[in-house]
C-alpha cells in the first residue's frame, strides 16, 4: 500500500442519509447537475435515528476518514420524532468521541431537507474539504485493535 | 419534586446494626406486612454471599443484611424475581445504594417491577474487593466488621469505586433508610422516605418523630469529602481512558472474556450485541478491513466492545464496581466506566438511578435540548 500523506490523499467518507430528506436532496443535487465531491459513499437509511453508535464506530474502525449523517430538520421528521432521538444519540457519540479523542470533527450531523439540493452540495463539499485537511484516519495502521 | 422526609425514629443499636435491621425485618414478616425479604446470606462454604428471598422468619437469623462483598448485584437478583408475572408478593429488598440505583435504572427498562417492592437502603461503608476477600474470608469478615464500626469512611480496604463513592446514603428512591452513621452509635435512625416506608413504620407502631438534621449534616459532610476524592481520582483515571491510544493501552491485557458485561446490572440485553452473530465479521469484511487499515487484531473488535459498552450503558452506570471484581486481568473497568458515565450523565443532565419513572436519556428528548447537547450538535443547522 502506498503511504498516504495529506497531499495525495483521497479520503473515504461515508454518508448515512435519511431516505425522506437528505437522500432526496442528494438526488435533487444530482439531477440539477450540481458539482459534488466524489469521495462520499452514500448509504441510505430509513431514518437518521436508525444509526447506532456501533455503525459509526464500525465505519471508523473499518478505515473511513469521515462520516456524514443527514436527517430532516427538527420538527420535520417523517416519523414525527426520529430526528429528536438522533440529536440526542449524536450528542452521545460526540461526547464519547471527545473522550477518546477520536477527532469529533470527523463526524458531522447536518439537517438537510428534501428540497435543499444546493445545501446538500455545499455540505458535502465543505465536509470533504475539512476531511482532506484533517488527513487520514489516525486509527489506520494501529495493529492493536 | 418528591416530598422530602425530615423525620426518623431512633432505635437502639445495643445489638449492633445487623441484628437491629434483622429484628425490624422479622417484625414485619411476623405482622404479615411483608411476604418475603430479599437479603444476602453467607454461603455454607463461607467464602461468598448469595441473594436469598426469605419468607420463613427463622431463616432470617442466618442472613447478613450488610455483607462485606457484593458477588452479585442486588438489582440483578431483584430483576430475576420481579420481571415476569404480576408480583403480588410484598417484598422488601435490603440493598446497597448502588444496587438500588441499578434497580431504578432497570425499572425504567422494564426489567424490574417495583410495584410491590419496598426498597430499604442503609449508610453503606463500601464493599471489599472480591479478590481480597477470597484470599482469606475470615480475615475479610473481620476487616469489614471494623469498617462498620467506624463513623468516618475508611477508604483503604474497600473497592476502588467505593473509595470514591459520593452516593452512599439515602436516595430519592429509598422507601426506608437505616441511618447507621447516627450521632451516637447507641442509636440507629430509621427514616421513612416514601408512603410505602411510612406505611411499614405505622404497621410496626414506630413513630418517626426525631429530627434527623444532625445525621443529615454528617452525611453531607462525608459526601463532600467523597466528592473531592472522586474528582482527584478521576484526574488520574482520565489519562487511562482519554485518547484512543491510551484506551488501547489500558485494555491491552483484556482477554475479551466479557465478564465485565455479564455481571454489569445495567447491561441487561438478553443477548449482548457484541456476542451476536451480526457482530462476528465474515472473512470478506476482515480482508476489507485489513485492506483499508493495513492490519487487524484478532479476534476482531476487542476494543470496540468496550467503546460500544460505554455508549450503550455509561448513562446508566451506577459505579457499583462489579465489573472490576469480575475482570480476571485486574483492569480497573469500573473506574473507567464511572469516569465516562459521570461525563455523559452531566451532558444529559441526568443521574442514573436517582428518580423513579424518569426515562433514560436515550428513550426521551426535549424539543429544546440541554445546553450540553446543543453544544455537541452545534453546526447541524448549517
Ligand atoms: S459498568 Fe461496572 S461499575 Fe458501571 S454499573 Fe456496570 S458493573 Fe457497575
Ligand atoms: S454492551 Fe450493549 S449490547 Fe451488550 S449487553 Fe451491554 S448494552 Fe447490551
Ligand atoms: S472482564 Fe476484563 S478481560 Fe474480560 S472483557 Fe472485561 S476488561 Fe476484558
Amino acid at each position: 500500500m502506498k503511504p498516504e500523506g495529506k497531499d495525495n490523499f483521497t479520503p473515504k467518507i461515508v454518508g448515512y442519509l435519511c431516505n425522506w430528506c437528505t437522500y432526496a436532496a442528494a438526488d435533487m443535487a444530482g439531477s440539477s447537475k450540481l458539482e459534488i465531491a466524489p469521495e462520499l459513499t452514500v448509504i441510505k437509511v430509513m431514518c437518521s435515528s436508525r444509526i447506532d453508535f456501533n455503525m459509526v464506530l464500525t465505519t471508523f474502525f473499518n478505515g473511513a476518514d469521515g462520516i456524514l449523517i443527514g436527517g430532516c430538520h427538527p420538527g420535520d421528521c417523517h416519523y414525527d420524532k426520529g430526528n429528536y432521538y438522533t440529536r440526542r444519540r449524536f450528542a452521545l457519540f460526540k461526547d464519547i468521541m471527545k473522550i477518546l479523542k477520536l477527532d469529533p470533527e470527523r463526524l458531522q450531523l447536518s439537517w438537510i431537507s428534501a428540497s435543499e439540493g444546493n445545501r446538500y452540495a455545499e455540505v458535502v463539499n465543505s465536509f470533504t474539504e475539512k476531511i482532506k485537511k484533517l488527513g487520514p484516519n489516525p486509527l489506520n495502521g494501529n495493529p492493536y485493535f | 419534586m418528591k416530598k422530602s422526609y425530615t423525620k426518623g425514629a431512633k432505635i437502639s443499636n445495643s445489638k449492633g446494626s445487623r441484628k437491629t435491621i434483622l429484628n425490624f425485618l422479622k417484625g414485619l414478616l411476623k405482622k404479615g406486612s411483608l411476604d418475603a425479604v430479599l437479603i444476602p446470606m453467607r454461603v455454607p462454604a463461607g467464602d461468598s454471599y448469595a441473594w436469598v428471598l426469605i419468607k420463613d422468619k427463622k431463616l432470617l437469623d442466618d442472613a447478613n443484611p450488610i455483607a462485606p462483598i457484593m458477588p452479585v448485584q442486588g438489582a440483578n437478583a431483584l430483576s430475576s424475581c420481579t420481571k415476569k408475572g404480576k408480583g403480588n408478593l410484598k417484598i422488601a429488598a435490603l440493598m446497597r445504594p448502588c444496587e438500588i440505583r441499578a434497580a431504578i435504572e432497570l425499572s425504567k427498562l422494564n426489567q424490574v417491577n417495583l410495584e410491590s417492592v419496598t426498597l430499604i437502603s442503609y449508610d453503606c461503608p463500601g464493599a471489599l474487593p472480591m479478590s481480597d476477600y477470597l484470599q482469606d474470608p475470615g480475615e475479610g469478615e473481620k476487616v469489614f466488621d471494623s469498617l462498620l464500626k467506624k463513623r468516618d469512611r475508611d477508604v483503604e480496604s474497600v473497592k476502588p469505586v467505593c473509595g470514591i463513592c459520593d452516593n452512599f446514603s439515602i436516595l430519592p428512591a429509598s422507601d426506608l433508610h437505616f441511618g447507621l452513621s447516627a450521632d451516637s452509635r447507641d442509636n440507629i435512625l430509621l427514616i421513612p422516605n416514601s408512603k410505602k416506608g411510612t406505611g411499614l413504620l405505622n404497621k410496626m407502631d414506630i413513630k418517626p418523630s426525631e429530627d434527623i438534621s444532625s445525621w443529615a449534616k454528617n452525611i453531607e459532610e462525608l459526601k463532600k469529602v467523597q466528592e473531592k476524592k472522586r474528582k482527584e481520582r478521576f484526574e488520574y483515571v482520565k489519562d487511562m481512558v482519554e485518547g484512543f491510544d491510551s484506551l488501547v493501552k489500558t485494555f491491552s491485557a483484556c482477554v475479551g472474556c466479557h465478564n465485565c458485561e455479564s455481571v454489569c446490572p445495567v447491561c441487561y440485553c438478553r443477548q449482548c450485541y457484541f456476542e451476536s452473530e451480526t457482530a462476528k465479521p465474515d472473512i470478506e469484511s476482515i480482508l476489507l478491513k485489513t485492506k483499508n487499515r493495513g492490519s487487524i487484531s484478532l479476534p476482531a473488535d476487542r476494543i470496540m466492545f468496550h467503546v460500544g459498552r460505554m455508549v450503550h450503558m455509561s448513562l446508566s452506570c451506577v459505579s457499583c464496581g462489579l465489573c472490576t471484581d469480575a475482570c480476571p486481568v485486574s483492569i480497573p473497568v469500573a473506574e473507567l466506566f464511572s469516569y465516562v458515565g459521570d461525563r455523559t450523565q452531566q451532558t444529559f443532565e441526568y443521574r442514573s438511578g436517582e428518580e423513579k419513572g424518569e426515562p433514560i436519556p436515550m428513550k426521551t428528548y426535549r424539543k429544546e435540548e440541554t445546553k450540553g447537547i446543543n453544544e455537541l450538535v452545534k453546526g447541524a443547522e448549517g
